[in-house]
């Protein structure tokens, strides 16, 4: 038997197997061959997909469709780079079966992994992307894997300070979920016999400036080259602080601190928006094809920034 | 068991980790529902879980437990207002995506009605709703209207569809070869080369054969393997699954070999004359003689008249001279319903379904290949999933299927996944292209052009023929080159060579018409010597979107700007195409072998037997070798091959029926297009086919008016005179700031006739410009350069348009200057594809006086090229 299907969750953390969720990664890999063995079904679990909001906070249960997070008024109204940034990504089909734990815990896009190569992550012990075509590849290179964490959710988290809520283990900011990026095998720290039940947020300020932005070559449907969240408390014409996180550069999402740090105190004007962002790639050492990623980021972060204070496009 | 409902009927699936699309099409026979990506990228699976839109590829059977489920097959009864808004506004061409956008679109419509009731949903609200789904076809633009007409029950949503079978198509009905389900029939696979160059060795094929599977070897005759994916052997058993773990069971001995995968460089594909005969035509033409030097073959030259151009340019002051270097990337075909293949032998006696656009020529390879008689080979394909000339030969699928059929005894069907389909499917080869054009006081005084194509394990790619003829007074000289490696072969597509070649030419010519200051309409229209094209250009240069183009360029984030680009194309017709016509139950029959990929033959066909008797109850049958010859889809000569010869069937039946009344009714009879005269009375067709019960005959394309260029036919072809042509005006708004460049609209102007068709004929003029953009936006097939592997082989990587990338589109067809062909028009399938890309890049030069010479025109590129 290779689908197991427990109904509460000592049963599950119990059950040996990969854990499926929505399914629209892992049911992809199996498909594609990339992905055998047992599966555990998370779907009947009862009370995953709860869904709390109020002023002391937010939970999001793990069985939470990205549809639901994307569309509810409640949530966009205090978390609105999360919203932005889930309901801009993949396709509404996908949005609606997706999951936000399967969204954070998702697979790497690699396209060498996704081929077959041997790489890092399936089992070998070198990354071809790096001699290889590796365009969609990293700016930060902080492991021997090469590829961008996909997980957008992940990178809007990060501007939220985000609790993930571990079964079978310790609780864990999104960053300690996620890893250093050091790790080239795993894009993510939950060890075995461990699940995630959900995320907590914390009370946010009304009036928050939000925004989030992806550059792609065609409008929807499509895998940023870089993206960005941003968000900014405004605090009588100065900005009081600052949270902006950048994904599809680094093997895993990151918080931009050299850009918050340009920001905080000063006036949400063009002029300081346009050299906080020139920071955004402070540190980046780009791949030989990556290089455009350099000023890219710097430019999706300025167009973020000046989104989320209400500056036209 | 898990539990749940399909169309309010109670189903049980085993409790494994199938998801809903293989429960619904292999357990439950409901093929309306399609498999095209399998990883969420397509939308073509898309079915309602309790009346949501979701994707039946990636949903677990365990998540519809105690839910009902929703497919194509269920909303159709009676028709739902989006399929048949979908039929009224041809809102759909090979119809494989049909269903998934139907049911996506269902899903909006239902919460747009919620929410607003009859308001007419914007543009940018239904795109994003259906962002989930591909066309390849290009039928957005009508998907947009017909969605929006039917949220607002705008009354031409009830208007009779033109397309015959658009109601097969927006019901899941219409049977594709990957549909096609016999009893008894296994699942086969190929067996695929890992590498990019080897010797095979051995292939051990019992570990498949102890799985219980049936396993053949394909490469008998040839050893060597040429590229990652070249078929080795092929494997069938009950399941899909089944026969992949029995293919991986499979021993295959293989010495690795140094491999070309630097295109041109060496060791040659193909070492010797014998091994050539190997090489792939990567055109729809015949091969042109060429030197060999290793993986270097050309050049092939065409040049008129001979020696003058080269030397002219070599001479020509430099401050005369424009030009350049301009590169392209190789494009896909990826049809979405991909290559497929089922096979079944009776005795000595085959029948294939297969998903082709050469239903007669697959059927005559295949019986050569077998060395059977024709006649006992019978192909068919009912419904084509789209082929943009991927498909004209006979295929891997065709070869696997057909041997394991042999030996299962049973029948066999192979269908590519997307993988294999973007790896071996067939691309248009990436090309680099030298220019040079020389100018004196205003003329064309020469041009050269220097084409080399990365082709691949094949020969033949032609990229100089049409800037050739567009040009004509001028002195010219074209070289082709191929550049060979270990990577798939290249195939026709679509305008073989024409995008590639006009992309630079059409570029250049823009550059000489900005430095001499001169209306780029106007300067082609000066130096294009075809009158037809010169109706083009007038009316291009009236238009609005022209004249009020902003002239220099912009300098804000988003910068507009308009571009012109012309291109002609070739009138090859099918002088052998034959229509069967019959009286059967009071309704004519139409028959014919030419096969429906999605470009209206069926309606052609219909229409032109509908103007010559009218109201008569017309049905087509086509896609089955057993029937009269037909052409094959290809070279933009399947509307005017079976147009003529419907009507020239329908004269003779005409005739046939006045003699056999004139028996019947006695006395004088005259047969016309509204009926029967008979003593002073007018008989209407509908009351007169029932009395013609069995009256049959058939008729052959007739020739043209003082007849055609090309003295005789060869491989059913002729070429007739005169050259089709078209002229794009496209608006493109580019971000300066993140490199996006959005086509805004796009005026198509086409000179090829009358149309046979002209809503079906204007679909596919929508859809040539939606391939043109992503040919000049998004697609590139990118290949490991390390190993030959394709990195671009799912839906996500390899970038087709999607339905917020589509511009309003307006088609104008010029009908003048075809008299001389019967009817009065040609094709167009190619020719309003050609010149796309060359627009878009006329139009980002005009908006940000950058001009791009690399395709795709990526965010990169004009993040790098345009200064902010
Ligand atoms: C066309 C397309 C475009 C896309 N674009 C984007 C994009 O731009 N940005 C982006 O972020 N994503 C994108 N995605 C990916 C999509 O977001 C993921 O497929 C989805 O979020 C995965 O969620 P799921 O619930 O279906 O996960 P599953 O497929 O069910 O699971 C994914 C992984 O997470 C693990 N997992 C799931 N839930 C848990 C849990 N509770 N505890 C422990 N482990 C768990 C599973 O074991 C599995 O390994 C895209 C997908 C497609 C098809
Ligand atoms: S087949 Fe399911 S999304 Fe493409
Ligand atoms: S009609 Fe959409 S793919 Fe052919």
């Amino acid at each position: 038997m290779t689908l197991h299907r427990p109904s509460t969750l000592d049963e599950a953390l119990a059950a040996a197997g990969t854990p499926r969720a929505g399914g629209t990664d892992l049911g992809e890999r199996r498909r594609a061959g990339r992905h055998r063995g047992p599966v555990v079904d998370l779907l009947g679990i009862p009370d995953l997909d709860d869904l709390r909001i109020d002023d002391g906070g937010a939970r999001l249960g793990a069985l939470v469709t990205l549809d639901r997070l994307a569309t509810h008024p409640e949530l966009a109204r205090r978390y609105g780079a999360l919203t932005a940034a889930v309901g801009a990504l993949a396709t509404p089909q996908v949005r609606r079966m997706a999951t936000l734990g399967g969204s954070l815990l998702q697979a790497t896009r690699c396209w060498y992994a996704r081929a077959g190569v041997s790489c890092h992550r399936t089992g070998g012990d070198t990354c071809p992307a790096r001699d290889g075509d590796h365009r969609f590849h990293v700016i930060f290179d902080l492991g021997p894997c090469a590829a961008p964490h996909p997980s957008t959710t992940a990178m809007a988290l990060l501007v939220y300070e985000a609790t993930v809520e571990v079964a079978g283990g310790e609780d864990r900011t999104v960053a300690e979920l996620l890893g250093d990026g050091t790790d080239p095998t795993r894009g993510d720290t939950l060890g075995t016999g461990e699940l995630v039940t959900g995320v907590r947020l914390g009370p946010t300020d009304p009036g928050e400036a939000t925004a989030y932005l992806r550059a792609t070559s065609r409008l929807l449907a499509e895998w940023p080259l870089v993206e960005c969240a941003v968000r900014l408390r405004l605090d009588g014409g100065r900005i009081a602080a600052a949270a902006v996180a950048a994904g599809a550069v680094a093997p895993i999402p990151l918080r931009l601190g050299a850009v918050e740090a340009r920001l905080v105190d000063g006036p949400p004007d063009p002029d300081r928006l346009e050299a906080a962002a020139a920071a955004a790639a402070d540190g980046a050492a780009p791949l030989p094809q990556t290089g455009y990623k350099v000023e890219l980021l710097r430019r999706t972060v300025l167009a973020t920034l000046r989104r989320a204070v209400g500056l036209p496009d | 068991m898990i539990e749940f409902d399909v169309n309010g009927e109670p189903v049980a699936a085993p409790e494994t980790d199938e998801t809903l699309v293989e429960v619904l099409r292999d357990r439950l026979g409901l093929c309306g529902t399609k498999l095209v990506c399998g990883g969420g990228v397509c939308g073509a699976c898309t079915v309602h879980l309790d009346g949501v839109p979701v994707l039946a590829c990636l949903t677990p059977t365990t998540a519809a437990e105690g839910r009902s489920v929703t497919t194509i097959e269920g909303v159709g009864a009676p028709l739902h207002p989006i399929q048949r808004a979908f039929a009224a506004f041809d809102a759909l061409q090979c119809g494989y995506c049909t269903p998934g956008f139907v049911m996506a679109a269902i899903g909006f419509y239902d919460d747009w009605r919620a929410r607003h009731g009859t308001k007419r949903p914007p543009r940018d609200e239904i795109a994003a709703a259906l962002a989930g789904n591909l066309c390849r076809c290009g039928a957005h633009e009508a998907i947009l209207a017909a969605v929006a007409a039917a949220c607002a029950d705008d009354p031409a949503i009830d208007e009779p569809p033109v397309r015959v079978d658009a109601l097969d198509k927006v019901t899941g009905r219409a049977v594709f070869t990957t549909d096609v389900r016999l009893d008894g029939m296994l699942e086969g696979v190929v067996v695929r080369s890992p590498i990019a160059h080897a010797h095979l060795h051995g292939l051990d094929l019992d570990p498949a054969r102890a799985l219980g599977a049936v396993a053949v070897d394909l490469r008998r005759d040839d050893p060597t393997l040429r590229y990652v994916g070249d078929p080795i052997a092929a494997v069938a058993a009950p399941t899909r699954r089944e026969a992949e773990d029995a293919a991986a069971a499979i021993g295959v001995h293989l010495e690795a070999r140094p491999a070309a995968l630097v295109p041109g460089a060496d060791p040659p594909v193909f070492p010797d004359r014998r091994s050539r005969k190997r090489a792939a035509n990567a055109s729809e033409g015949p091969l042109r003689p060429a030197r060999w030097r290793g993986n270097v073959r050309g050049p092939v030259a065409t040049s008129f008249p001979p020696f003058v151009a080269r030397t002219r340019i070599r001479r020509t002051d430099p401050a005369r001279l424009h030009g350049g270097t301009f590169v392209t990337a190789s494009q896909t075909h990826t049809p979405l319903e991909p290559h497929a293949t089922v096979a079944r032998w009776e005795g000595n006696r085959l029948t294939v379904w297969t998903s082709t656009q050469a239903v007669d020529a697959v059927r005559t390879e295949l019986a050569r290949h077998l060395n059977l008689d024709p006649s006992q080979v019978r192909v068919v394909a009912e419904h084509v999933g789209g082929g943009f000339g991927s498909k004209l030969s006979m295929d891997d699928t065709v070869l696997a299927a057909v041997e394991l059929a042999r030996i299962a005894r049973l029948p066999v069907r192979v269908v590519m996944d997307r993988q294999e389909e973007l790896t071996v499917g067939g691309h248009r080869p990436a090309v680099h292209l030298d220019v040079a054009l020389a100018v004196d006081d205003g003329h064309l005084d020469a041009i050269t052009l220097d084409a080399a194509s990365e082709t691949g394990a094949a020969i033949n790619s032609p990229v100089g023929a049409i800037p050739f003829f567009m040009y004509g007074g001028a002195p010219r000289s074209m070289h082709d080159w191929d550049l060979l490696s270990h990577h798939p072969p290249g195939k026709p597509f679509r305008g073989p060579g024409g995008p590639p070649s006009l992309w630079a030419v059409e570029q250049v010519v823009d550059d000489v018409a900005l430095s001499l200051g001169v209306d780029p309409i106007e300067l082609r229209r000066r130096w294009d010597g075809n009158p037809k094209r010169r109706a083009l250009y007038d009316e291009a240069r009236a238009l609005d979107l022209w004249r009020e183009r902003p002239r220099e360029p912009g300098s804000g984030r988003f910068r507009r700007g308009v571009g012109v680009a012309a291109g002609n194309w070739a009138y090859f017709v099918d002088p052998d195409a034959r229509i069967g016509l019959e009286v059967r139950e009071g309704v004519l029959r139409a028959t014919s072998s030419v096969q429906e990929i999605g470009t209206g033959t069926r309606t052609v066909i219909a229409r032109a037997l509908a103007g010559e008797f009218h109201g008569a109850p017309i049905e087509v049958v086509i896609g089955d070798s057993e029937l009269p010859y037909g052409p094959m889809s290809a070279g933009s000569r399947t509307a005017t091959s079976v147009g003529p010869a419907a009507v020239a069937a329908a004269e003779h039946l005409r005739a046939l029926a006045a003699e056999r009344l004139a028996v019947d009714l006695g006395g004088p009879v005259v047969a016309e297009v509204d009926g029967i005269r008979h003593a002073g009375e007018l008989l209407p067709w509908p009351d007169v086919l029932p009395r013609l019960e069995g009256l049959s005959t058939q008729a052959t394309r007739p020739g043209d008016a003082g007849g055609f260029l090309s003295p005789f036919t060869m491989l059913h072809t002729r070429l007739g005179r005169g050259s089709s042509g078209a002229v794009h005006v496209v608006e493109v708004e580019v971000d300066t700031l993140l490199g996006r460049i959005r086509v805004v609209r796009c005026w198509a102007g086409i000179s090829a006739g009358r149309m046979w068709s002209p809503i079906t004929a204007r679909s596919q003029v929508e859809g040539a410009v939606i391939q043109g953009i992503g040919y000049a936006l998004y697609e590139e097939r990118v290949l490991d350069p390390a190993s030959g592997r394709t990195l671009t082989a799912n839906l996500e990587d390899y970038r087709i348009p999607g339905i917020a990338d589509v511009p309003e589109i307006e088609v104008s067809f010029n009908e003048e200057g075809w008299e001389h062909v019967p009817g009065g028009g040609v094709g167009i399938g190619e020719v309003a594809t050609l010149p796309v890309a060359a627009a878009i890049g006329n139009a980002v030069r005009a908006a940000t006086g950058w001009r791009p010479r690399r395709l795709p025109i990526r965010p990169e590129h004009v993040v790098e090229g345009v200064g902010r």
